[in-house]
């Protein structure tokens, strides 16, 4: 059976076919990718026409290619662009007495300390739709004032009078005590039942008033819009004949089933990168590697996350639009660096490049969509390093003259210098950007970035990689062969995930182990009847708990992973040790005799999916000659001049082959950059290595030897 | 790409590449700092600032985490280096807080390590962190019953914590034995690593140019500076504007107010900010050291230039400050200054008000001018004693400005906005208080055809035993109000009051310390902000919302906005609003 994973974005839609049906997807490649262009005001006809492009390029028609379909994932930005837009639900709050406003307080703080003319982001809900009732729960969850009914009742007809979609709830302390949220909801659901509800201790029962109100003022915004398209979508899907699973990709780096993406639309809202680092998983981990830096450069930003032994890193603490997400996602830091954005010059003679972007329109100049300043991709174009006839493999056409023109006008003029160094500059200055972000991720963490594997993906990232890399002093560089649709094919291997966390302050000397069991047990059930109940039987079912500890007295707590046996016997010495070890990795000390307390416990159910299989492939030589295209003269960063450059196609390239930079790796979605002094070397599956000539036979013994001598063993 | 392409030996892209590595250098240290210290001010607060010098002390890039500190560093570091000449060594790292030697505030204590490449001091790595405790009369640093530097806290003059790359164990230890708390020395370990920190990536850098290319490039960036800063000034019309300002309650005296006057003279590119004519120094600890005086100053430069100006010494060359010696603004040896920084709201008050004249659509109307404290005592629910600052109360509205409302509850202006309000529920996890109001306060924004941003009114109770409130800062006498702009209103007074459990109420103004019995009521007010325009061209349709989000009352939208709405339906009368609004 085929499965198909549909990454939405913005510019594209992309997607990832695979499957075990040979006139679908033949041995040669472990999958096939397919791009459309997104249509933004209903994204999901782009969806629709994809597949039936995919099922034409077959001959067979959508209905027989989906007939064949066992799994659909889909990814899409449908709630995130609801939020950056403004355009979603109208939603009102219903919270306690005296505490009408810390939605939209933020906690008093501004991005920028010395601009007064950049306005504040705006609350999700406006101040007229934010009512209050009486009733008062104290940090422990003790009553101090009954919740008054009668004001709720009347809030609530307020509400509906005003004509609200939906309703989100969330109480002063109901992480401690969810009583009167339960009671208040049940009045909802008699006054108001047709409106979409959202409950704070049922989303998200986690300490902290701001944190919680916020995430739930998402969901409520973001909720009945994202279930309008998802059941448009599978109507459309199951209209054409698709009788299999239809799965939504989360910001956490799982997938869920689609009514619970619904109810738990705040959870999607990050979803649009989270599948790199799952994908980033699958083609590292067969090569060993289990630290790396998965970075992934589109048209408008660039995405950095972290893996670390193997595991995607989670946060608790997501930003977007300015606005405060509290539920757990990958840890995914993106910068407004991408191919679109644009170089300018300061009145005191500095280059800069971004954060304002061209965008998809109207693009860099070079695209000919009426965009005149100069991007990143520009730049690129100029320096010789994409080959104008061959954009998207050749589907589009790009103009090096439009490009050059806007450098020399943006850049060279102002700075007096030639195109090709405006060009350089841009490229270097970029760069540059893009590995101090990096390193502020690395180095906010307390890691070095030299010991850690860089993952290149993205349209524009193989392009910039090497520099960064080099820059970085990153000892190897892998570039994926399905890079460019990275995400699509992430989500065919992401799991069923559902976390949950559950605020709960306790003093370690006073806690007891059986406590401690009894509420970890609870959340699993709670955890394994969804995962249940999205088809999961309980042997595919795993469950990673968790603690958020501080030292009494501190305002932060760090969040403390622990072993799926502390499940039903926690080991509460083990526990302590964990947490030490993580506050002096994180915050470089641990102070071992002063006394800790437990603020939250977590749940992260996964219910394991059947990964696509991916085939042994053949290896070949070190020869690269037979896939070498021609040459073609560029710039290279801290080279005068140009240096003619060898052409690979990288289509063409087998496992085991290698060759030596400057050199250009083409293949139709991105084009790879080796600098000088560099090799390449290819793994399997396309999946391309580079690293420092001087270190190569070393990289190569570490990344390949083993995995290439034995072919029956590359499957993963 | 070739280095000597262009005139002096600049090669504009290097300088560009340098420009955004020594920013990255900062923005790590910052970060380093932020996650090895251990006291709330600074990982919650993050009131520090770190930075990169030129050997000369001149600043090449910081990280400014607080506004006020922006402009504290360069200043301390000159003295420094003044101060030992040609006896600073590789391993040196050298400590400094002293305000009668240009320091800012005392537990601001500076952190300063010279970088050495090939044998030659090339540049220096610096951060300033205000630090828990160093001694004095009160813990924290704020004394109001100083009257002398000695009751505020250490001071320490340039010294060498480590010589030659060796750690002096009995400076140390007798540095920290006149501090409270055991962590402060743990916070200043964590400095002096974030220093190291970047004492490392601008050894990186230096290898990579070498030092002439290094010099001649921080060169051309410093001077890029200063062209943006004479480019900004350049585009003010010329002439002298004059603002003035006051202290009402400097602490001590009651009913004395203290001018503060600012001159500023526009010529060119050039700017001047001439406080001649404020008043002299206060008894007790409101007097500014010159460099809180002038980093106060910045706020109000920066707030009205480009924001994305880079910081470094270039844009400090066509500024001008001058605060007249001997007076409250520029206070002589051995006055205390501990609430110094709180000044900076009349320092910014009068420049702006200066520059409103020059340069009305950059500039906003008054700020909150903040009235704050902090309560202390035994908390029996977990057996600790405790302190907390009450920066959810104190937090009021920014002013107007041009083409945007003031922001809510965004204060103070000394740190911009930097500053977070607790979490409500974290806030009663943490400290024996229990809130029972935290909300806008509606018609707190001074009206305008851009509302003043919003001030807050909070009610909480103490919980505590043997419970001590401390309450300080401004605003609470008429004639303080922040001011409106070009017809926009000025906003309100901070207030605050006491209800002790017999009943009895206080109105509280000014500098005091209380016992809290258990039971305490305590409820302030933190005003909005200034109005900027005549608030009867504000949209109606606007106000109308305003009012349908109980942020403006209906009596105040027909009183200052002349909009008349219909009390049930809130729908506008336009007949009668225009009548009101006739005249505009």
């Amino acid at each position: 059976m085929i499965q198909i994973g549909i990454d939405a974005g913005g510019t594209f839609t992309d997607f990832w076919l695979t499957g075990a049906d040979e006139t679908l997807a033949p041995l040669a490649t472990p999958g096939f990718m397919h791009k459309t262009p997104s249509t933004p005001d209903d994204p999901s006809r782009a969806v629709i026409q994809g597949i039936g492009e995919m099922a034409a390029a077959r001959g067979m028609p959508a209905e027989e290619l989906l007939d064949k379909t066992s799994l659909i994932v889909h990814g899409t930005t449908v709630a995130t662009n609801a939020v950056l837009t403004g355009r979603g639900a109208r939603a009102g709050l219903i919270t306690t007495r005296g505490f009408r406003d810390v939605l939209e307080m933020r906690r008093g703080w501004r991005e920028e300390f010395f601009n007064n003319k950049r306005p504040l982001p705006k609350p999700l809900i406006r101040r007229a739709l934010r009512r209050t009732a009486a009733g008062r729960l104290d940090e422990n969850g003790g009553e101090l004032e009954p919740l008054d009914e009668a004001a709720v009742r009347k809030e609530v007809a307020w509400l509906k009078d005003e004509k609200v979609e939906s309703v989100a709830v969330c109480f002063m302390h109901a992480w401690a005590n969810p009583e009167h949220e339960k009671r208040a909801a049940e009045i909802v659901r008699e006054e108001f039942p047709e409106a979409f509800l959202t409950v704070s201790s049922d989303l998200h029962p986690q300490i902290r008033l701001y944190e919680r109100v916020s995430t739930c003022a998402f969901n409520a915004f973001v909720g009945p819009i994202i279930g309008n398209y998802l059941e448009k979508l599978e109507a459309s899907l199951r209209n054409l004949g698709f009788s299999g699973a239809f799965l939504i990709m989360g910001s956490h780096g799982g997938v869920m089933s689609a009514p619970l993406a619904v109810r738990r639309a705040a959870s999607t809202l990050l979803s649009g990168p989270a599948a790199a680092p799952v994908a980033a998983s699958q083609v590292a981990a067969p090569h060993g590697v289990e630290n790396y830096i998965v970075t992934d450069m589109g048209g408008t930003s660039y995405d950095v996350a972290l893996i670390q032994g193997g595991q995607p890193l989670v946060s608790q603490e997501s930003w977007l639009g300015g606005l405060r997400i509290a539920l757990p996602s990958l840890d995914i830091h993106t910068l407004g660096a991408g191919g679109g954005s644009i170089a300018w010059t300061d009145p005191g003679g500095i280059l800069h490049v971004g954060p304002q972007s061209a965008g998809a329109r109207p693009g860099p100049a070079c695209y000919g969509h009426g965009g005149s300043e100069p991007t990143a991709t520009d730049a690129c174009l100029a320096l010789g390093y994409i080959d104008p006839d061959y954009f998207l493999g050749g589907k589009m056409k790009l103009d090096p003259e439009a490009a050059r023109e806007a450098i020399r006008r943006g850049v060279a003029e102002p700075l007096d210098m030639t195109v090709a160094q405006a060009a350089l500059g841009i490229y270097e200055i970029i760069c540059v950007q893009m590995a101090a972000g990096i390193r502020e991720v690395t180095v906010r963490r307390g890691l070095d970035p030299r010991d850690f594997l860089m993952l290149a993906a993205g349209g524009a990232g193989p392009l910039h990689a090497n520099f960064i890399a080099r820059e970085l002093g990153i000892p190897a560089l892998m570039v994926p062969s399905d890079s460019a649709v990275f995400c699509a094919s992430g989500m065919l291997a992401s799991d069923l995930k559902h976390d949950l966390a559950v605020s709960w302050r306790v003093r370690f000397d006073t806690l007891k182990a059986g406590e401690l069991a009894r509420r970890l047990s609870s959340l699993r059930s709670e955890i394994r009847d969804v995962l249940a109940g999205q088809g999961v039987s309980a042997e595919k079912m795993s469950f990673e708990p968790g603690m958020d500890m501080r030292y009494l007295g501190q305002y932060h707590e760090v969040s403390v992973p622990l072993p799926a046996e502390a499940i039903d016997a926690p080991d509460l010495a083990d526990a302590l040790r964990r947490f030490h070890e993580r506050h002096d990795a994180l915050y470089g000390y641990a102070t071992a005799d002063m006394p800790v307390e437990g603020i939250t416990i977590r749940m992260s159910g996964r219910g394991h999916t059947d990964r696509p299989e991916v085939r042994p492939q053949p290896l070949g030589g070190p020869e690269a000659d037979h896939a070498r295209k021609g040459e073609r003269p560029i710039h290279l960063p801290g080279a005068a001049g140009r240096v003619a450059a060898a052409v690979f196609d990288g289509e063409a390239l087998r496992p085991g082959n290698r060759l030596r930079g400057p050199a250009i790796v083409e293949r139709p979605n991105t084009t790879v950059l080796v600098l000088d002094g560099h090799e390449l070397a290819c793994g399997a599956w396309g999946h391309c290595f580079i690293w420092p000539e001087e270190t190569a036979d070393e990289m190569r013994a570490k990344f390949l030897s083993a995995f290439l001598s034995t072919p029956g063993a590359a499957s993963g | 790409m070739s280095e000597k392409d262009s005139a002096g030996g600049i090669d504009r892209i290097l300088a560009s590449v340098l420009q955004r590595r020594l920013r990255s250098i900062t923005e790590e240290m910052a970060l380093t700092l932020l996650h090895t210290t251990r006291s709330p001010i600074l990982s919650e607060g993050r009131d520090f600032a770190t930075g990169v010098y030129w050997a000369n002390g001149d600043m090449l890039e910081q990280t400014e985490y607080t506004a006020l500190l922006g402009f504290a560093l360069q200043p301390s570091l000159k003295a420094c280096i003044e101060y030992f000449g040609d006896d600073i060594r590789p391993g040196d790292v050298i400590f400094h807080n002293d305000v009668y030697q240009q320091g800012n505030q005392i537990n601001d204590l500076g952190v300063f390590k010279p970088v050495f490449f090939e044998g030659k001091l090339a540049a220096w790595a610096a951060c300033k962190a205000h630090q828990a405790d160093l001694g004095g009369g009160a813990p924290g640093g704020y004394n109001p019953d100083a009257t002398e530097i000695w009751h505020e806290g250490m001071r320490v003059p340039p010294l060498k914590m480590w010589e030659g790359g060796k750690l002096r164990r009995d400076v140390w230890d007798f540095m920290f034995a006149n501090s409270r708390l055991d962590i402060v020395a743990e916070d200043v370990k964590a400095c002096a690593g974030s220093c190291t920190v970047g004492e490392r990536r601008l050894l990186e850098v230096l290898s990579r140019y070498g030092r002439g290319v290094f010099d001649r490039h921080v060169v051309f960036i410093m001077d890029g500076a200063e062209r943006i800063m004479r480019g900004e000034i350049a585009s003010m019309p010329d002439g002298e504007y004059e603002g003035e300002s006051f202290l009402a309650n400097d602490g001590v005296q009651e009913g004395v107010r203290h001018p503060v006057k600012c001159k500023v003279t526009i010529r060119g590119e050039e700017i001047a900010f001439d406080y001649t004519g404020s008043a002299g120094p206060t008894p007790g600890y409101a007097n500014a050291p010159l460099h809180a005086a002038t980093s106060g100053l910045m706020i109000a430069v920066l707030m009205n230039v480009d924001p994305q100006i880079p910081h470094n010494a270039g844009i400090l060359r066509p500024l001008q400050m001058i605060f007249p010696e001997n007076s409250m603004l520029n206070a002589e040896f051995p006055h205390a200054t501990s609430y110094g920084n709180h000044l900076t709201h009349q320092i910014w008050d009068a420049a702006v008000k200066a520059l409103a004249q020059a340069i009305p659509h950059r500039v906003t109307a008054g700020w909150n001018k903040c009235y704050w404290g902090n309560s202390s005592g035994f908390d029996e629910r977990n057996g600790r004693r405790y302190v907390d600052f009450f920066l959810f109360a104190m937090k009021g509205g920014s002013g107007a400005t041009e083409g945007l409302d003031g922001m809510n509850h965004i204060g103070t202006v000394m740190t911009g906005g930097a500053m977070t309000a607790q979490d409500p529920e974290m806030h009663e996890v943490q400290t024996p208080h229990r809130l029972r109001h935290f909300e806008y306060e509606a018609d707190s924004g001074g009206p305008g055809r851009w509302r003043g941003g919003l001030g807050v009114r909070s009610e909480w109770k103490i919980l505590a035993r043997d419970a001590k409130v401390i309450l300080f800062g401004q605003q609470t006498e008429p004639g303080e109000e922040p001011f409106g702009l070009l017809g926009g209103k000025p906003a309100g007074l901070n207030t605050a009051k006491l209800t002790f459990p017999d009943g009895r109420e206080r109105h509280i103004k000014g500098h005091e310390v209380f016992p809290a019995a258990d039971g305490v009521l305590i409820e302030m007010t933190a005003s909005g902000g200034g109005g900027y325009g005549d608030p009867r061209l504000r949209p109606a349709e606007t106000v109308r919302e305003e009012v349908r989000d109980e942020i403006i009352s209906i009596e105040s939208a027909r009183r200052d906005y002349g909009v008349a709405l219909n009390p049930e339906t809130l729908e506008i009368d336009e007949a009668k609003t225009a009548q009101l609004r006739k005249g505009t």
